[in-house]
C-alpha cells in the first residue's frame, strides 16, 4: 500500500484531477476507481485522500455538491472545473516531461 | 486566472468563516458516507459487519486528525486566526476586569484629550476655508482705502478678483427695540473674490455698487433666520438700518462665513459709506485677492511692487513708504493661533506618551503573572510569532476600546473647549468630532495598541520562554527583563509628567502675575455698555453734543452715580490712532508723523474710571466749545516726547488736519492697561468730544459707577436713554470686572487646557510608580521576610521600599527637568512676566512631584512593612 508521502510531491493532486475528467465521483468511489485503473499498483490511504479534495476544492480546480449517489444516499461529488481542467492539462504535460526524462536517466548502461 | 480561481473560492471561504457549523456538518456527513461505503465494500468481501465497520475505521486511521486536516485546507487562516485571537483575547481580558478597565481608562483619557485637541487643531488649522479654491485667496496685512484697491484693481492683471469689506455696526430700526446689527460695507468684487453667490435671489452688480446707487441689502442666512423667520417674503422689501431704507435683494448660503467680526448683512461701502470710502487716507477696507489660475506668486508680487511706487510718487502723503505684501488668506486667518495649537497639541501628545507608557507597564506587569501561560503554550508547540500576534490582538483590541471611549470623552472635551471661549482662536466654533477626527483617533489608537503591546509581547515570549518552565513560579513572577523595563518606563514618564507640570506651572505664576497687574484705573462698580449715534439723525456735532450732555445729566442726576463718556474703553479691544505734530518741532514729512492713541471723553472721565492725575489739570466745566482746545496726555506720552522736559502747555494737533486745530495740553494722567493686563500702554492723547472737530465720532462708551446692582443700574440707564432718544439699541454691556476677566480669556484657556493635561499627567504617573512599587514588593515578599527574620526593624523595611522608589523618581525628575529645560522656551510666547525658565518654577514644582511620587510608593511600603516573615518564608 503506498502512502501519498511516497508519491512523488504533487502527484496525488494530478491523479485525483485525472480521475475526476471522466465523470463526477465522491470521495469512496474516487479511492476505488484510483485502486482499479492503476491496476491495484496507487493506492491513496482513506486518511489522506479527503484533505487532498478540500484542498483541491479551495483551488478552484475541482467542485462540489450534493447528490443522491447509486444506492440514493446523499453524497458529496466532486467535479473537475474548467480552471482544473487546465490545470489537469498542464501538470500531466509536466509529468509526462518528467517521467520520460527519469526513465531515460533509469535506462542509463554503464559504459 | 487568478480573478477565476477567486470565483470558487470566495464563496467557499466566506463559507468557511461565516457558516462554521453547516461546513463542519457538511464534513462529518462527508466522512460518514464514506465509512458507510467502506463498511458495505467489506461486508461484500465477506466480512461480519462489526469487523468491517472496524476495519473502515482502521483504514481511515485517526479521523479527527484527518477531520483537522480537512479543516486546514479550507481555513482562512489569517481571518480565522485573527477571529480566533479576538475571541481568546476577549474571553482573558474579560477575567481580568480590573486590569482590563486600568488599561482602558488609562488610553480613553489619553486618546480622548487627543482627539479633542486634535478636533481642535482640525478645525482651526487643517480644514481649508469654506471658499471655493480657497488656496487662490490671498489678503495684506494691513488695511486699505478704496481708492487705493480701486487703483490697484486698475494697474494689476493677476486677480480675477479683488474684494473689500468693512464691518459696522448699524441700528437696525422697526417694530419693538431697537437692535445694534453688524454690517458688513464691501465693493461689488467681495462677492466674487471670497466665491459667494446668493443662495435667492442676488447680489448687488457694480453698476449698482456706486456713490449715490441704489440702497441695496444682502442679508446672510443666521440674521435672516434669526429676524425675518427665514421668510422668503422678505425679499423685495426694504428695512431700516440706522435711518436710511435698504431693499432686501438677496439671501446668503447657509455656510457664508467672514473672517473676523461676523456679519449680519452686507451692502455696498459707496452707497452705505459714500464718505469715508472716498478718502485716500481712510483705511478701512479688510482685502480678499483671488489670484488667476496659472499666476505665480513672483508674477503678484512684481505687479504689486509697481502698483506701490506708482501710488507713492502718486499719493506720497498716503502711501510713502507703503508695501503691499500678499497673504494667503488662511495664515492671515490662522495668525499666531498656530504656534499655540501646536504647543497645546504637543502638551497632550505628552499625555498620550504618558498614557501609553502605563498602558505598556501594565501589560508587562500582567505578562509576568502570564509567563507560565504563554511558557505551556510555546511549549505545546505554538509559534512564538503566533505568540506575539495573539498578546499584539489582545493590545490592540485594548487600545480600541480605550479608543471608542476616548472618543466619548473627546466629545465631552469638545464641549468643554466650548464653554472656555477661546476667543483668541479663529474658527474654533467649527470644532466637531467628524471624519478627520474619526480616522485620527483610530490611527493614534491602532498606532498606541501595535507599538505599546510590541515591547511586552516581546519581552515574554523572545526572552527565554523556555526557562520560564524550568523556573519556579515564584520566581518567575519577577522576570528581570520585564521588571527592567517597567522601571524605565516609570522614570520615562516621570520626566514625561514633570515637563507637563512645568509647563501648567509657568502659566499658572504668568496668569497670577497677570491677575495681580494693576489696570490703572478701579473696575469694580463700573458698568459700561456702547452706543453709536446714527449718521442720519445725528449728522451735525451741534446735535451729538446736545445728545452727549442730556445724557449725562441725567445719568448723573441718579442717586450715587457718577456717568462718563469715552470713545474707546479700555480693554474693549477698540482703539484708534491719529498721526499727530507738536506745535514748535520739526515737522516729519506728510505721512511719516508718529501715532498715538486718542480717546475721546465726555464728563468726568478720570474721576469715574480712577484713572489718577499725575500733573497739571484735569478736564473741567470751563473747557467749551469754542474755548481754548485742550487735551490731556497720558504718562507713557509725556515721557516719550517730552522726556526732559513739562509737556504741560505744548500743543499737539492730528497730522494735517485742516482747518488746523490745536490742542493745549493741560494735564499728565497715569497709563492704563488699554489693551489687556499683559500689554504695555501706548501714548495716548485725550481730547473731548465738545471741542473735537470729528464729526465721525459717533460711537462712545457710556462708563456708570454706581453702588447699585449692575442689572438696576442698566434699567435706569436704558430708561434715562430712551428718555432721550428711543431709537438708539444698547450694545456691549458688561460690568469691568466682566471686561477685565475677558480680557484674561485667552489665558485661562490655555491655563486650563494645560492644567488639565498636567493633571492627568500627574495622576497617570502616579498610577505607574504605585503599580510598579506594589509590583516589586510582591517580588521582593521573601526577601523582605528574611530581613525582618533576621531582625530588620519597620523603619528599615519602609526605607528600603521608599529609597528605590525615590531613585526612580529622582532620575526621572533629573531627566524632566533637563527635557523642560529644553523645551518650554516654545511656550515663551504663552507667559507673561516670567522667563520660559523661570527657577521658582523649575524648583518647586519637581519637589512637589517628588512628594506625590513619595505617597505613591508609601503605601506599598506600608504593606511590605508588614510583611510577616514567618508566612513570607512559608513561600519558599
Amino acid at each position: 500500500m503506498s502512502k501519498p508521502s511516497d508519491l512523488v510531491q504533487g502527484t496525488l493532486d494530478l491523479l485525483l484531477l485525472k480521475i475526476l475528467t471522466l465523470e463526477p465521483l465522491n470521495g469512496f468511489a474516487i479511492s476505488i476507481r484510483l485502486k482499479q485503473v492503476s491496476g491495484d499498483v496507487l493506492q491513496v490511504s482513506d486518511g489522506s485522500l479527503y484533505p487532498a479534495l478540500h484542498k483541491l476544492e479551495q483551488e478552484g480546480w475541482i467542485k462540489a455538491e450534493w447528490r443522491p449517489s447509486e444506492n440514493n444516499r446523499r453524497a458529496k461529488f466532486y467535479s473537475l472545473t474548467r480552471l482544473g481542467r487546465r490545470h489537469l492539462e498542464r501538470e500531466a504535460h509536466n509529468w509526462n516531461r518528467l517521467s520520460a526524462a527519469i526513465s531515460n536517466v533509469i535506462k542509463l548502461e554503464e559504459a | 486566472m487568478r480573478f477565476e480561481r477567486w470565483i470558487y473560492s470566495i464563496p467557499l471561504r466566506l463559507r468557511s468563516l461565516f457558516r462554521r457549523d453547516a461546513v463542519e456538518h457538511e464534513l462529518d456527513e462527508e466522512l460518514q458516507f464514506h465509512l458507510e461505503q467502506k463498511t458495505q465494500h467489506y461486508v461484500a468481501a465477506g466480512l461480519a459487519s462489526e469487523e468491517a465497520h472496524r476495519r473502515a475505521l482502521r483504514d481511515i486511521d485517526g479521523l479527527e486528525l484527518h477531520k483537522e486536516e480537512c479543516r486546514d485546507a479550507r481555513r482562512v487562516s489569517r481571518i480565522e486566526d485573527l477571529v480566533q485571537d479576538l475571541r481568546f483575547s476577549l474571553r482573558t481580558l474579560r477575567k481580568s476586569p480590573g486590569f482590563t478597565a486600568t488599561a482602558i481608562l488609562t488610553l480613553a483619557l489619553g486618546i480622548g484629550a487627543n482627539a479633542a485637541i486634535f478636533s481642535v487643531v482640525n478645525a482651526v488649522l487643517l480644514r481649508s476655508l469654506p471658499y471655493p479654491n480657497s488656496e487662490q485667496l490671498f489678503t495684506l496685512r494691513s488695511n486699505q482705502s478704496l481708492p487705493d484697491l480701486e487703483d490697484i484693481q486698475k494697474r494689476t492683471q493677476s486677480f480675477s478678483a479683488i474684494g473689500g469689506v468693512v464691518v459696522q455696526a448699524l441700528n437696525l430700526t422697526g417694530d419693538g427695540e431697537p437692535v445694534q446689527i453688524s454690517a458688513g460695507f464691501c465693493n461689488a468684487d467681495f462677492f466674487s473674490a471670497l466665491g459667494v453667490q446668493a443662495a435667492m435671489g442676488r447680489t448687488f452688480t457694480a453698476a449698482e455698487d456706486s456713490y449715490g446707487g441704489p440702497g441695496l441689502v444682502v442679508l446672510t442666512n443666521g440674521f435672516w433666520t434669526r429676524f425675518f423667520g427665514a421668510d422668503s417674503a422678505i425679499l423685495g422689501k426694504s428695512i431700516h438700518l440706522s435711518g436710511n431704507a435698504y431693499t432686501v435683494i438677496g439671501i446668503l448660503p447657509r455656510d457664508f462665513w467672514l473672517p473676523g467680526r461676523p456679519v449680519d448683512v452686507l451692502a455696498s461701502v459707496r452707497v452705505g459709506n459714500p464718505v469715508a470710502a472716498k478718502f485716500r487716507g481712510v483705511h478701512f477696507l479688510r482685502t480678499y485677492f483671488r489670484l488667476k489660475t496659472g499666476i505665480s506668486r513672483t508674477q503678484t508680487d512684481a505687479e504689486l511692487q509697481n502698483v506701490d511706487q506708482w501710488l507713492a510718487s502718486q499719493y506720497p502723503e498716503e502711501n510713502r513708504d507703503v508695501h503691499r505684501r500678499l497673504l494667503p488668506l488662511r495664515e492671515a486667518i490662522v495668525g499666531s493661533a498656530r504656534l499655540e495649537l501646536l504647543v497645546m497639541f504637543a502638551a497632550v501628545g505628552l499625555v498620550l506618551l504618558i498614557a501609553c507608557v502605563n498602558f505598556a507597564s501594565l501589560q508587562l506587569a500582567r505578562s509576568a503573572t502570564r509567563q507560565r501561560e504563554i511558557a505551556i503554550r510555546a511549549a505545546l508547540g505554538a509559534p512564538s510569532g503566533r505568540l506575539i500576534r495573539q498578546m499584539l490582538t489582545e493590545s490592540v483590541l485594548l487600545s480600541l476600546l480605550g479608543g471608542a471611549a476616548g472618543l466619548v470623552l473627546a466629545g465631552l472635551g469638545v464641549r468643554l473647549l466650548m464653554t472656555l471661549k477661546p476667543a483668541g482662536l479663529p474658527r474654533i466654533s467649527d470644532t466637531s468630532i467628524d471624519a478627520s477626527v474619526l480616522g485620527f483617533t483610530f490611527a493614534v489608537s491602532l498606532l498606541t495598541g501595535i507599538v505599546f503591546g510590541m515591547v511586552p509581547a516581546l519581552n515574554a515570549t523572545l526572552f527565554g520562554v523556555s526557562s520560564k518552565l524550568k523556573e519556579d513560579a515564584r520566581t518567575t513572577v519577577g522576570s528581570a527583563s520585564g521588571y527592567r523595563l517597567r522601571k524605565c518606563l516609570v522614570v520615562s514618564e516621570t520626566a514625561l509628567a514633570l515637563v507637563l507640570l512645568i509647563s501648567a506651572g509657568l502659566m499658572i505664576r504668568s496668569f497670577t502675575l497677570l491677575h495681580r497687574i494693576d489696570p490703572g484705573f478701579r473696575t469694580d462698580n463700573l458698568l459700561t455698555m456702547r452706543l453709536e449715534l446714527p449718521e442720519s439723525r445725528y449728522n451735525e456735532q451741534p446735535k451729538q453734543r446736545q445728545f452727549h450732555r442730556e445724557l449725562l445729566d441725567g445719568l448723573n442726576s441718579l442717586p450715587g452715580v457718577q456717568a462718563a463718556l469715552v470713545s474707546e474703553l479700555p480693554m474693549s479691544g477698540d482703539h484708534l490712532n491719529h498721526n499727530f505734530v507738536i506745535e514748535g518741532r520739526p515737522r516729519p514729512a506728510a505721512g511719516s508723523e508718529p501715532e498715538v492713541e486718542t480717546r475721546t471723553v465726555a464728563g468726568d472721565y478720570f474721576r469715574v474710571m480712577a484713572i489718577p492725575l499725575i500733573a497739571g489739570r484735569d478736564f473741567g466745566p470751563q473747557d467749551q466749545t469754542g474755548g481754548l482746545h485742550v487735551a490731556v496726555v497720558n504718562h507713557a506720552f509725556a515721557t516719550q516726547y517730552f522726556p526732559s522736559g513739562d509737556p504741560l502747555g505744548a500743543r499737539v494737533d492730528w497730522a494735517r488736519s485742516d482747518p488746523p486745530n490745536w490742542m493745549t495740553i493741560v494735564g499728565v494722567v497715569g497709563d492704563i492697561k488699554h489693551f489687556g493686563p499683559g500689554e504695555p500702554e501706548e501714548p495716548a492723547v485725550y481730547d473731548l468730544y465738545s471741542q473735537t472737530a470729528q464729526q465721525w465720532k459717533r460711537w462712545m462708551y457710556i462708563a456708570i459707577r454706581g453702588n447699585i446692582s449692575p442689572g438696576i443700574l442698566l434699567a435706569q440707564t436704558k430708561q434715562q436713554l430712551w428718555a432721550i432718544d428711543s431709537q438708539l439699541p444698547v450694545t456691549r454691556v458688561f460690568t469691568m470686572s466682566d471686561v477685565l476677566a475677558a480680557s484674561l480669556d485667552h489665558q485661562r484657556f490655555n491655563l486650563t487646557l494645560l492644567g488639565i493635561f498636567a493633571t492627568v499627567a500627574l495622576a497617570l504617573a502616579v498610577v505607574g510608580i504605585y503599580g510598579v512599587m506594589s509590583y516589586a514588593i510582591t517580588q521582593r515578599t521573601n526577601e523582605i521576610g528574611i530581613r525582618v527574620a533576621l531582625g530588620a526593624q519597620h523603619q528599615d523595611v519602609l526605607w528600603l521600599i521608599l529609597g528605590q522608589g525615590l531613585r526612580l523618581a529622582l532620575i526621572g525628575g533629573v531627566l524632566g527637568i533637563a527635557a523642560s529645560f529644553a523645551l518650554t522656551r516654545y511656550m515663551s510666547h504663552l507667559l507673561f512676566g516670567i522667563s520660559p525658565r523661570d527657577p521658582q518654577t523649575f524648583v518647586a514644582i519637581p519637589f512637589a512631584l517628588l512628594t506625590v511620587a513619595m505617597l505613591a510608593c508609601y503605601v506599598p511600603a506600608r504593606r511590605a512593612m508588614r510583611v510577616d516573615p514567618i508566612i513570607a518564608l512559608r513561600y519558599e
